[in-house]
């Protein structure tokens, strides 16, 4: 299948690279089917959740751990349920990212990840039952780390 | 705000068409509410549309240079050292 992405041009794709998100995304309920399209040189830790249906809307994604080693999702019981999983460890996280000038500025959204699971190829948007983590963290907030 | 008070059990009526009965008030804090509404009048937790507004503001398409320029921040970030303060002053 081919596509015209927001910032990869016309890719072609494989039905079995979709992610489905039954429920769409807060605010974008009937988006159910996106892309993941890492960014080439970000270490696989930016990347682009390209809607299938057309070039918007386009999301930049984030890698949370890159950011924040330390950041632990928990999912409730229904969330898991809903994505198939055990435990929340089981699935991957991509945070949504609000890019802004200068990009210092740029904000992430912790609270709301986007829940993967890469086996069902399943993901959801959930909000984290937790005060830990805001819905706009500023991304000079996180201090650079030593890679491994 | 209007403040009022309710206990298990008791209930408010906003309007003509809305109710909204507590149900629970469970140990640990959390409340369970009970809300009847015509199926028009959106009823959301409040973060929930919080979240689709953050969402609304991710998905204003940065142009690619603006992208570019996040990606090399982000790489940037991870393999910058810790600052050390500048220990070299003015010759006197």
């Amino acid at each position: 299948m081919r596509l015209n992405t927001k910032y990869f041009g016309e890719i072609s794709y494989e039905a079995e690279d979709v992610l489905e998100f039954p429920n769409g995304l807060f605010g974008f309920e009937s988006e159910k089917q996106f892309l993941l399209l890492p960014f080439a040189g970000s270490d696989g830790n930016m990347l682009c959740l390209q809607s299938t249906r057309q070039s918007t809307p386009a999301f930049i994604a984030m890698n949370p751990f890159a950011l924040k080693p330390d950041y632990a999702p928990v999912l409730s019981g229904e969330e898991l349920r809903q994505l198939g999983a055990a435990r929340s460890e089981d699935l991957c996280y991509y945070v949504m990212c609000v890019v802004r000038e200068p990009v210092g500025e740029s904000t992430v959204n912790l609270r709301c990840p986007v829940a993967v699971n890469p086996d069902l190829r399943r993901a959801m948007q959930v909000i984290l039952d937790t005060e830990e983590y805001h819905m706009r963290h500023r991304l000079d907030e996180f201090s650079g780390g030593g890679g491994d | 705000m209007l403040v009022l008070s309710r206990k298990e059990g008791e209930s408010l009526v906003i309007g003509e068409e809305i109710s909204i009965t507590i149900l629970s008030v469970e140990p640990g804090g959390q409340v369970n509410i009970g809300i009847c509404a015509p199926k028009e009048v959106l009823v959301l937790r409040s973060e929930l549309q919080k979240a689709a507004s953050v969402n609304q503001d991710a998905a204003s398409t940065a142009s690619a240079t603006l992208v570019d320029e996040l990606r090399s921040a982000m790489v940037h970030r991870q393999t910058e050292a810790p600052r050390q303060p500048d220990h070299f002053g003015k010759n006197d």
